[in-house]
């Protein structure tokens, strides 16, 4: 509590702040997270096995993230699953089933993270189906939409290009991501 | 409120203008904190690093899933945080209700903005004073242009006014890096008005310190009463019906009894609403600043009824005097005060207290003959000191003191410890002091009136 002035005297007692629930994130973000990290588990799995094992510790990592209710451990199971997605790569896992699984690894842990902060901000008891339901909606678009283009892309140049001109490529989108922010 | 910032905050936001079919306008609202929320921050340094991992390893799949990631870093990117532009409207369903009665409160949010609304969070700012006790008064929604949003909840009402506060609402961009905090002040904020009925109180012991007027306190000054107080010669002039004749008939000398008048006092009940004094045994429990309440409304009450004038104030950062007085429409005063003046709100409010001014002003406007009930916890070392000052002055002070101590840590044990020692301090300075703790005030004070002698 600071000396404010008397217009600011709201600001100390923010009502966002006030201990009056459970402040745990939404059970369907939650569930949703996990069955997003199994569908990744999944797909690593077909590819490699340690794949597919580090993708079920970023699976235990999401869940601990989601009980504990800390966004450090949902970093550092996204990161963990990442790797392992890498690795499934290194090991010459498919192109489709490391979409499918990048995709879902992203939404589980963006879903994750987005019910850790619903859950701060209006509480485990309070009506959030909706909007979990819409986050983890757009957020499945907007993967879906990008493994479209790039698959898209992909698909049209055949394999004939060397995978250096397809990295150039990259670069360009970066670069275009870049100036628009 | 700084409805002054409200302007330059809407000036970009396309309000209730735009003439949608449904009509209704925007609530007024005010941009409290527009922040970054860096929840994809690292996603195009991991996806580079997939795509560079893929071109040295010569793995395409490696690099198309580095592209995916750019594509978030995109979407991350793109996007501002929504304005807030809600049209609120909050209704309870009892105005004026009795307390410990639960009122349902109904928040309405329509989305009136011409943007959809992906990610809302709405908190609504329950008063302080009130417990919610069904169901969380906050909601997290998506609305469309047009499409609305509606929860419930139950408070407890309890002792005081209290008016809602600004609901909070959270908007975020699809992908959830940019979140933008609102206050949104509904035109009719929610008000709700809870006046106890005061209680039945017992007898109340007050000390020997009176007007002149005729009232039922018993004082060591002779004259016309019931109670006998002592005899003296005859005087021409004294009532027949005065003279001792018994004695006329023994010795033969003329004496007159003399009875003990009884007068009426002036009281004002003094009610530490200091911050110190919303302590609580735990969290949940009543503060003392609501013991203190209810007691004195209780004392206030039996006073009145027994013809004494009663006056109400509190020992606080906010001002509250309420002049001794009698009658009926003062009892409707009374209750009035202790029940919602905000000198004594269930919660602190916040400001600075100076002990010296508060003294002089108080002494200014306390009568001459005027006695004081002291409602305090005594919790710390100010409110005895007060009382002893007050005393010191020549108004009698009986010290009324709730017991809000626990004694589970040592910390806790040694707070009851000090108080204790605070409450004999007072004693051996000859000032009265009641404790009660659990039981009823007027168990307590019975009890302890047992103990004293006039």
């Amino acid at each position: 509590m600071s000396a404010t002035g008397p217009g600011e005297g709201d600001g100390d007692r923010d009502p966002v702040d006030r201990p009056e629930r459970d402040a745990g994130p939404p059970t369907l973000a939650v569930v949703a997270s996990l069955v997003a990290a199994g569908i990744a588990t999944l797909a690593a799995l077909i590819a490699s096995p340690i794949g597919g094992a580090l993708l079920a510790l970023a699976t235990v990592g999401l869940a601990g993230g989601s009980v504990r209710r800390s966004y450090r451990a949902l970093s550092w199971g996204a990161g963990v699953g990442v790797v392992g997605l890498a690795v499934a790569g290194y090991r010459g896992a498919g192109v489709e089933p490391l979409l499918v699984g990048g995709v879902a690894l992203a939404v589980a842990w963006d879903v994750a993270d987005h019910g850790l902060s619903v859950g701060e901000q209006v509480g485990r008891d309070a009506r959030t189906r909706r909007n979990v339901a819409v986050h983890a909606g757009t957020t499945l678009l907007a993967g879906g939409l990008s493994v479209g283009v790039v698959y898209g892309v992909y698909l049209a140049a055949a394999g004939s290009q060397p995978v250096a001109a397809l990295a150039l490529l990259l670069f360009g989108a970066v670069v275009l991501a870049s100036t628009l922010r | 409120m700084s409805r002054a910032a409200a302007g330059d905050a809407d000036g970009s936001a396309s309000g209730g203008e735009s003439g949608e079919s449904e009509g209704g306008d925007a609530t007024e609202r005010r941009v409290r904190r527009e922040i970054e929320t860096g929840r994809w921050e690292g996603i195009r340094g991991i996806a580079l690093a997939v795509v560079g991992v893929g071109v040295v390893a010569r793995r395409p799949g490696l690099v198309l899933l580095g592209a995916v990631g750019v594509g978030y870093a995109l979407y991350a990117g793109v996007g501002e945080a929504p304005a807030a532009t809600l049209d609120v409207r909050r209704t309870v369903s009892d105005g004026t209700p009795e307390p410990g009665d639960e009122v349902t409160v109904t928040v309405r949010a329509r989305n009136v903005g011409d943007a959809p609304l992906a990610d809302l969070r709405l908190v609504d700012g329950v008063p302080p004073g009130l417990e919610v006790v069904d169901g969380p008064a906050r909601v997290a929604t998506a609305l469309r242009p047009g499409a609305a949003v509606a929860f419930e909840y139950a408070v407890r009402a309890s002792r005081g006014e209290h008016e809602w506060e600004a609901l909070t609402a959270i908007a975020r961009d699809p992908s959830g890096s940019r979140e933008r905090t609102t206050a949104i002040d509904p035109v009719d904020p929610a008000r709700v008005t809870c006046t106890p009925e005061l209680g039945a109180g017992g007898d109340l012991p007050l000390r020997g310190l009176t007007t002149r007027y005729h009232g039922r306190m018993p004082t060591n000054v002779g004259g016309s009463g019931v109670e006998f107080h002592a005899t003296r010669e005859y005087r021409r002039g004294d009532p027949l019906k005065r003279v001792d004749w018994n004695r006329r008939a023994r010795t033969g000398e003329l004496a007159t009894v003399e009875l003990r008048e009884e007068r009426a006092a002036t009281v004002v009940l003094l009610i530490d609403a200091r911050e110190s004094a919303y302590a609580a045994p735990e969290p949940a429990a009543e503060t003392a600043v609501e013991a203190s309440v209810g007691a004195a409304g209780q004392a206030f009450r039996a006073l009145l009824d027994g013809g004494d004038r009663v006056g109400v104030a509190a020992l606080g950062p906010v001002d509250c005097w309420l002049a001794p007085g009698a009658g009926t429409a003062h009892a409707a005063r009374g209750r009035e005060t202790l029940a919602t003046d905000p000198a004594l709100a269930p919660t602190p409010s916040g400001e600075r207290f100076y002990r010296s001014l508060w003294l002089r002003r108080f002494r200014r406007r306390l009568p001459a003959d005027a006695q004081v009930l002291f409602f305090t916890p005594l919790v710390d070392d100010a409110a005895a000191s007060i009382a002893r000052r007050i005393d010191a002055h020549g108004h009698l002070v009986t010290v009324l003191s709730p017991d809000v101590t626990a004694a589970g840590t040592p910390g806790e044990r040694l707070v009851g410890f000090e108080r204790r020692e605070r409450v004999r301090d007072l004693r051996s300075a000859g000032i009265r002091a009641v404790e009660w703790n659990g039981e009823s005030f007027p168990v307590a004070v019975a009890r302890a009136t047992s103990r004293w002698s006039r």
